[in-house]
């Protein structure tokens, strides 16, 4: 825990049928944490983590990543060259149906090679090689040549990851990673992500719905509300005082074991 | 104003005017002379069609009876709030039913339809000479019919795989969803333009052009079933652009591909196969339209009906009869198939 990788200053994003879905949300993300964002749905943290890889174009404020604030990006090749710097992993996994598991983890590797060569499938030995790698650390090399829609939803996921890590990010963001799996699976692809962060030393940002998991895995918690930051620190702290004002009066915790 | 109100006083407006119109030509009687008149008779229309939105207007804002027009275009949220009538009892209904029964006599009137024509002795001792030679084909016309039917079929195909490239560029360029931002819809706005009007210009014009510029024959056939695909597949390949699922595209986006590796990566896999879908089924009714297209020199199965048929060879023509069935039958049977596999 040192240096801020990521600095995220009075963040606003508008969208254009006048939702705010962010106002003004200020934190940092250390280096080499495991940053869990925490908050209802429609609190915000899905726009937050597209803001930052810019999917989404913020309305103001700064996000100062690598020496520059991405919310300024203009350009495309600019905001491409953020991108490949940040997966990102959604929680309906997003991979292409109906290319291989292989296939899937290589469009990792489309910001590094030419549009034709892409077109024609010819990526290099080495981006092979290096797809096949982060499949066996997922545990699921053996399924490389099988269709993704053959495979369950936590083995789709376990691919996602395998095509985030396969960018060599410096950050990985994971946007529910979790939220359409079964209780049992959840806690696989979580460890993996725990994985990735302690052996490679990734810094992970992570959408959670459930404090459970929050307290299972996550080094810091910030929590969302309406679009505010409304809570920051340990996920220790978290009492239920601070469940009830984050989740509103009268909500009951859920546990998945 | 909102638009269904708009639509509601356009479609009331039309039917006050048509039978207006009818009504007026039922008491006037006019003329030939009167009826070419156009200047004079746009402005009755056009007086028919403010009077139509007019009455439209008052009967709906002010009387609260409903027409046919409100009917029709109001939002579900203002239907939730009448209750149900029997369609007998409602001003609308009667408002549609005295409309159609007006349009269907005028139809009559227009198309001079005529049971004595039908059942006319000359007229039926003529159909049954035609019927007598079709159904006793000339089998020697046999290998001209086929060879000539080889030709359409490949009109089709060779249109058919023409139109694919450029279909293909076309249909991203053509859906809203690929197309955001500024200069991006005025392409797409430009594109979707140039289709509906290639697309309103029939084949059989096409071929009519086509034959004067290249001369009789399949070539300009070809070109106009071309042309006609084109436009026609780019509508249905970006209808499918238009529905693909918006992750597998966030997916690839979130890694830093550029706008085509996009496309290629998140879109295509999605659409390929409806693409090849519709593409034969194209091929299919390039087939059909081809002989059509034969008429008036389009080349193909087409022109040597129209020559046989021009004098009176009934047997010859139930030749070509029978090889247009038997193919555009084989031709439905397989892409119904293959597009049923593609699924």
């Amino acid at each position: 825990m040192s240096e801020p990788v990521l600095k995220i200053r009075n963040l606003i994003k508008t969208y254009d049928n006048g939702v705010q879905a962010l106002k003004g949300v200020s934190f940092d993300v250390k280096k080499g944490e495991f940053l869990v964002v925490i908050g209802l749905s429609g609190s915000g943290k899905s726009t937050l983590l597209r803001c930052i890889n810019r999917l989404h174009d913020p309305t103001s404020g700064e996000i100062l990543f690598a020496g520059k604030d991405s919310a300024k990006l203009q350009s495309a090749g600019e905001i491409r060259s953020l991108r490949k710097k940040m997966g990102m992993i959604f929680q309906h996994f997003n991979l292409i149906p109906r290319h291989t598991v292989l296939g899937n983890v290589l469009v990792g590797k489309l910001a590094n090679t030419s549009t034709w060569k892409s077109f024609l499938g010819l990526f290099s030995a080495e981006d092979k090689a290096e797809a096949m790698k982060y499949l066996k650390l997922v545990g699921i090399s053996e399924k490389a040549h099988i269709r993704a829609d053959q495979l369950s939803g936590g083995q789709q996921q376990r691919v996602a990851i395998a095509r985030a890590l396969t960018q060599n990010p410096e950050i990985l963001l994971a946007d529910e990673p979790v939220a359409s799996l079964d209780p049992a699976t959840c806690h696989v692809v979580m460890d993996y992500l725990r994985k990735v962060n302690q052996e490679l030393g990734i810094t992970i940002i992570c959408n959670l719905h459930f404090l459970s998991l929050v307290r299972i895995y996550a080094t810091r918690v910030i929590a969302l509300k309406g679009g505010e930051l409304v809570y920051e620190g340990d996920p220790k702290n978290i009492d239920q005082a601070w469940f009830e004002k984050i989740y509103g009066d009268g909500a009951k915790e859920v546990h998945i074991n | 104003m909102k638009s269904n109100v708009i639509r509601r006083s356009i479609l009331d407006a039309i039917t006050v005017a048509v039978i207006g119109l009818v009504i007026i030509s039922v008491i006037v009687d006019p003329t030939t002379e009167q009826l070419m008149d156009l200047k004079f008779n746009s402005f009755l229309f056009l007086g028919l069609l403010a009077l139509g939105a007019f009455l439209s207007h008052v009967l709906n804002s002010m009387f609260g009876i409903k027409t046919m027009g409100q009917n029709l275009f109001e939002p579900d949220y203002e239907k939730a709030k009448a209750e149900a009538k029997p369609i007998y009892r409602t001003f609308w209904g009667w408002h549609f039913f005295i409309t159609l029964i007006i349009l269907f006599v005028v139809g009559l009137n227009k198309t001079q339809f005529s049971i004595v024509e039908l059942l006319d002795e000359d007229g039926f001792a003529g159909a049954k000479r035609l019927f007598a030679g079709i159904f006793n084909p000339n089998w020697g016309v046999l290998p001209a019919a086929v060879l000539n039917i080889i030709e359409t079929i490949f009109m089709a195909f060779l249109a058919t795989m023409l139109a694919i490239p450029f279909a293909f560029v076309l249909s991203f360029m053509a859906a809203k969803n690929i197309m955001k931002g500024s200069i991006a819809f005025a392409i797409y706005m430009f594109i979707r333009t140039f289709l509906n009007v290639t697309r309103s210009v029939e084949a059989l014009v096409w071929a009519i052009i086509f034959s004067v510029w290249v001369g009789i024959g399949p070539f300009a056939g070809m070109l106009a079933l071309m042309i006609h695909s084109i436009a026609s597949l780019t509508k249905q390949y970006s209808e499918m652009v238009e529905t693909v699922y918006e992750g597998p595209i966030e997916g690839v986006q979130s890694c830093g591909a550029n706008k085509l590796q996009t496309i290629w990566f998140a879109i295509v896999p999605q659409v390929i196969l409806p693409y090849i879908s519709f593409t034969v089924y194209r091929w299919d009714i390039n087939v059909r339209m081809a002989t059509i297209i034969g008429l008036v020199g389009g080349g193909g199965i087409g022109t040597m009906l129209i020559k046989y048929q021009g004098q009176a060879m009934w047997p010859e023509v139930g030749t070509i009869i029978v090889v247009i069935a038997a193919v555009v039958w084989i031709m439905d049977q397989a892409s119904a198939y293959i597009r049923e596999a593609l699924k």
